[in-house]
This record gives structure tokens, sequence and C-alpha cells, in this order.
């Protein structure tokens, strides 16, 4: 017998009786707030940032404002152009030497101050997304979520990305000495800039 | 020749002396505690969430082979390849070949306690494959050579100079370095070319999804979705116990990992692999390893129900006061000690014993394990089973004649105040007793409660009476 039938067959010999643990139904539950403040309260909270236009800025104006030492500024959105394309990259070995990546989120999670980000928005190279010194989000206000509830049964993007990230602010680590540090291994800040 | 026992106790006295290691252990793991109860205030439908999750995975594991074979298929439809592994040898034998046909020399990895159950570092090194850890926690006791201490912060047992010695051994750093963001730093210099030229990645996964044959992995420090998109060829070690049927029902368990096991709102990544990239590979080994025993165990079936947040540890002052190593195994704190003797009963016969019976680890489980009734089964199993420690034998037997015995009992009671000066003294500070070791008792009271009660409160109430 295969190693696969074997563990199921213990299974099915060993298992408590299925009758007695019914599934409950899915769960709505939480605070129902899906406003921008509650996403910018949450997105501080995880080490993320809010690139804010200084007086009508353009998103270029706010980027070369915000990254003055940036060299390569990649773009995966039509409407900026940056340094390099996206689909340029080819290799995570030349993405390794991107910035600023600046990409657009489908939605956005309130509780959490997530942004979602899937192959979809990262065409041909999902590592360039954690590669990238820094990364720049464009995100629409109507397209946010309440909660982790709202999100997992309303969004379609958890049932067809083959690669489906949520990011919650910049890395980070406490690993030393419980010391936080933001900034670990993927990119080093997170910002948010709002569609107009 | 037969398994010792591991001395949980003595292995905990070099940590105990060593001050300011235990102190800081102590107090950073108390610390998380506090920002897990910070988190939980925030939610009113904290306990509701707490029993959805409980009967989600016991319903999940009552119905486990119907959800792996429903994740099965799904997988293979999105392109994974699935592998089965009923042990950690035949789990190591599996990530061997899949290397092996890739040619694959470098393997960079994510945490993972499954990989840490099969000792998989161990089989692939003298195969010449190169290992990796790119958690920073997990790095740090890869290069020390030890286990993680605990299944969320590896090397919390550790001060920044003990960094900055193996960083300067290993990275050539400052060895002064007494800067815990510097020492990140350095990590990640260290880290990038290293997994710019792996040859393949591998992570865990915290949660596995039937209905989609997603699996999910929480993380955040980036290093898991670097290991996992940076290679051509991704590999998931999954412990069968992860699946949950939909999913909308992670909505249950992401809303609480994070928030039991470091008091942060969520990991800073929350990624959900359905299949390969384009021009890559993508396996998962499902491992059984002891899990499909495990459901048949009355009393202790539904320690599958783990998510792996920590939070019985973080609360255990028994584990606060020892360190992981101490337990001398893969799993340590409350939830080890009940898992572990499921591995080896005689070998981790000693660790349903390292507890006091308080309680906490099962009031802050986000699952509702009830770890401490599983730790008392235990060790009635365990002395069943003749696996009972000789010193534990003895001081129950001493236990067992007085508290049996009501004349003795009330003797040693009615004198309060010499009771309580004298014989826990007596009873615990001996050498049959290490745990009695650096700890102290309360001082006694002056007065028992009843007679406080008798002069205080009766009176108060008559004058209430009278007003």
């Amino acid at each position: 017998m295969s190693s696969r039938d074997a563990i199921l067959a213990r299974l099915r010999d060993n298992r408590p009786d299925p009758a007695a643990h019914a599934l409950p139904p899915v769960a709505r539950l939480g605070d129902m707030d899906a406003s921008r403040a509650r996403f910018e309260k949450s997105l501080a909270l995880l080490g993320g940032q809010v690139l804010a236009p200084q007086e009508g800025e353009s998103l270029s104006a706010a980027i070369a404002r915000r990254f003055a030492d940036a060299k390569i500024i990649c773009s995966a959105v039509p409407e900026f152009e940056g340094t390099v394309r996206i689909e340029e990259l080819g290799t995570p070995q030349t993405a390794a030497n991107v910035d600023v990546l600046v990409v657009r989120a489908p939605f956005g999670i309130a509780e959490m101050g997530s942004i979602f980000l899937s192959e979809a928005q990262l065409p041909t190279l999902n590592s360039a997304a954690h590669l990238t010194q820094h990364i720049v989000v464009i995100l629409s206000e109507s397209t946010l979520t309440a909660n982790m509830h709202t999100a997992y049964i309303e969004r379609p993007e958890f049932h067809t990305a083959r690669y489906g990230v949520l990011m919650s602010g910049p890395s980070a680590t406490a690993d030393i000495q419980g010391v936080l540090v933001r900034g670990a291994q993927g990119v080093r800040t997170l910002s948010v800039w709002w569609e107009q | 020749m037969k398994v010792k026992p591991v001395n949980h106790a003595r292995a905990a006295e070099a940590f105990i002396k060593d001050t300011p290691h235990l102190t800081f252990h102590d107090e950073r793991l108390w610390d998380l505690r506090q920002k897990r109860d910070q988190q939980m205030h925030e939610l009113p439908e904290w306990q509701e969430l707490r029993t959805l999750a409980s009967q989600i995975k016991e319903h999940t594991l009552a119905n486990l082979p119907e959800y792996l074979e429903q994740f099965e298929a799904n997988a293979k439809k999105n392109g994974i390849h699935v592998h089965w592994a009923a042990d950690g040898a035949e789990h190591n034998r599996i990530v061997g070949e899949i290397l092996e046909k890739h040619g694959a020399k470098s393997l960079i990895k994510s945490k993972s306690m499954v990989t840490e159950e099969c000792n998989m570092r161990e089989y692939l090194e003298p195969r010449g494959v190169v290992v990796t850890e790119t958690d920073l926690g997990e790095r740090i006791q890869q290069l020390d050579n030890q286990m993680p201490s605990h299944i969320v912060v590896p090397a919390v047992h550790k001060l920044t100079p003990d960094v900055a010695k193996l960083f300067a051994e290993h990275y050539h750093t400052d060895p002064n370095d007494d800067d815990p963001q510097s020492l990140a730093w350095s990590q990640r210099l260290a880290a990038r070319p290293v997994i710019l030229a792996a040859d393949a990645g591998m992570t865990g996964g915290n949660f596995v999804v039937a209905e989609t044959g997603s699996f999910v992995v929480c993380t955040n420090e980036g290093n898991a979705d670097l290991s996992a998109t940076v290679p051509g060829l991704h590999i998931a070690t999954l412990g069968i116990e992860r699946l949950v049927p939909r999913m909308a029902d992670l909505g249950v368990f992401v809303r609480m990992l994070s928030r039991s096991a470091l008091g942060s709102p969520i990991t800073q990544y929350t990624t959900h692999f359905r299949g390969p990239q384009d021009g890559s590979e993508m396996h998962v080994v499902l491992v059984d390893n002891g899990r499909s025993h495990r459901l048949g165990m009355e009393d202790f079936w539904t320690s599958l129900k783990c998510i792996r947040c920590g939070a019985c540890m973080n609360t255990c002052p028994v584990y606060r006061r020892s360190g992981g190593l101490s337990y001398g195994a893969v799993y340590s704190g409350p939830i080890g000690a009940i898992i572990d003797p499921t591995f080896n009963e005689r070998k981790y016969s000693t660790l349903p014993f390292a507890s006091t019976m308080n309680g906490s680890c099962t009031n802050v489980c986000p699952v509702r394990i009830n770890i401490h009734d599983q730790l008392y089964k235990w060790r009635r199993v365990l002395a069943e089973h003749h696996e009972l420690p000789f010193v534990k034998r003895e001081v129950m037997n001493m236990a067992g004649r007085l508290l049996g015995q009501p004349k003795l009992y009330r003797a040693a009671i009615s004198g309060t105040e010499t009771a309580l000066g004298v014989l826990p003294r007596f009873a615990l500070y001996n050498w049959l007793n290490p745990w009695g070791k650096n700890r102290e008792l309360p001082h006694p009271v002056k007065q028992t409660f009843h007679s406080w009660y008798k002069q205080n409160r009766l009176k108060t109430k008559k004058k209430g009476e009278d007003a």
C-alpha cells in the first residue's frame, strides 16, 4: 500500500465520529467599518505609510520627493513610467537592483491595513514585490473591505490567484532581543498612494 | 539501549542561574502575552472566534481523509505536485529526490516546525545540499547548532551580544555590535546573495485549504516569500492536520493567529499559494509523522487543532523560567508537553510534569485546546505505563500519604502558622524536587482566612444590618 493510502486508511480508522462535529456556517463577524480612516490607522500600526501629495503633486513628483536617492524605479502600472517596466526585469537578479516598485493593489483590508497583490499585478515576476527596497502601492478607497471575514467572503482573487500575498506594512522582525526592526528581508518601506 | 527521558529540570538549571538571560526571557514572553491581551480586548467577538476556530478544526479532523483527498485533487488541478510522507524519513527522501532531479545543491527555506520534526537538514547536508534558514531567528539557531527554543520566536532565549558573537564568527561583523537593527541588517546583507543564487526554495504552511487546493504561509520578515518566489522550484512541507475546509474559514484563523502569537493584528505577510508561477515548479509534501495515530487517542486528539501560535508558551510560568531548549524536544512549552509524548513516550515522559497546572495555557489557546487537562491526563497515562520518573513517584507517594489521611492532613493545616512556615519548605525544598530550587513560597499568613472572616466581615455585616 502507498503511504498515501496507508495514511488515509489510518485516519479513517482513528478519527472521531464525523456526525458529532458539524461544520459551522461561514463567519461574518466584527467591526464592519471599511473606511479609509480605519485602514490608515491599521496601516500605521503595522509600520506602513501613506504617501500624501503636496499641493496637487502628481504621483511621479511625490515619488521623486520621497525617494530622492532612488536610481531604479520600476513601474507595474500603465499611468506611471518609472525607469524600467516590470515586464523588462526578466530575472530576480535584475529585480534585486530595483529601489522602488510601483504597483496597483486590487483591494485593501481596513481591519489590518493590508493590501493584496497577485501575479496579475506583478506580471512575470512575483519576487519583484519582495526584492525591491521600497514599494509604493496605488489603492482606491472604493476597494476597501472591512475585515478578514469580508475579504475572504467577497474577494474572488483568493479563489483565482496562483500567488496572492496580503502585505501589511513593510517586512519586520523582532528576533534579536525583542527589538522591533522594520525593514527585515523584504521591502524596507511600504507606502500607500490613494487613487484620486 | 533504552532511550533516556529528558531531564527537563536539570537542563533548566543552567538557564535559571544565568540571571540576565532568564530575566529577559521571562519579561519578553510576558510582554507578548500582555500585547496579546490588548488585541483580544479590542475584539468583542474574541471568544466567539475561539469557539468557531475550535469547531472548524474539530470538524476538519473528523473528516480529514475526505478533506485531504479534496485538497489533493484541487492542488493537482492547479499544477501542484502532491506527495505523501508517512514519517520524517519518507519526507526527507521525497525532498532529496526532488532536489536531485533538478540538480539542486542549495536550498533556502523559511521556518517550518515540520522540517524540524523530520531532521531534514541533517539528512540533506551529508548528501551535498547546502540548506540555509532565511528567517532571522531560525538562522541564528542554525548558526549556533541549536534547535529553535520557541515555535514563533526561535532565538528568544538569546541576548544581543550572543547574536553579535555568532554573526562575527560567521558573517565577519563587529563582535561588539550591540544594535539589533544593525545586526538584522547584517542578516539581510548576508542572506540576499544566497537567496538570489539558490537552486530551490522551501516553506512550511500555516493553513491548507481543501476547497481551493491552496496553502497559506504567515510570516513577518519577507524571507518566506523570497524563498518561494525567487528560485524556480518551491517545495512546501505541510502537516496533514493543517487543513481547513473553506477559504472563508481563514477569516477566523488569520484574525487570531498573530494576535495570539505576538500581539500584532496580522503578520506582515499572509501569502496564499494556489499554483506555481509561470515557468516554475511547485511541490507539496503532506506529512503524517504520527498525526494519524494521535487522531485515535481519545484524550489527546484535539491537540491536533493547534495552529502553532505559541500563546501557551508565552503565558506558561514554567516555560518562561526554564527556556525552550530545556524541554529537549522540537516542541516545547505546554503544547510541546502534550504533543511530544506521542512521538516518544519514554523520552518525553518528564515533560507533562513541567507545569504548575494553573490552566493559563488553556485560557489563551485560540483553538480551545484543553492543554492543562491533557497535561493531567498524560501524567495518569505515564503513571499507568510506568514512565513516571522516580522522583515524581516518590513525591507523589508522600503527597498521596498525606492527602489520603484526613487526620494527618488536618493536623498539618490546623496550626497554619507552623505548617506554612515549616511544612512546605520541607515538602518543596528538599533534594527530591528540583522545581523547588530558585523559588520561594509567599510568606505564611499570620491568620487563617476563616478566623479573619470571623473577626472582620461578620462584624461589618452586623454594622450594615444596624444601619
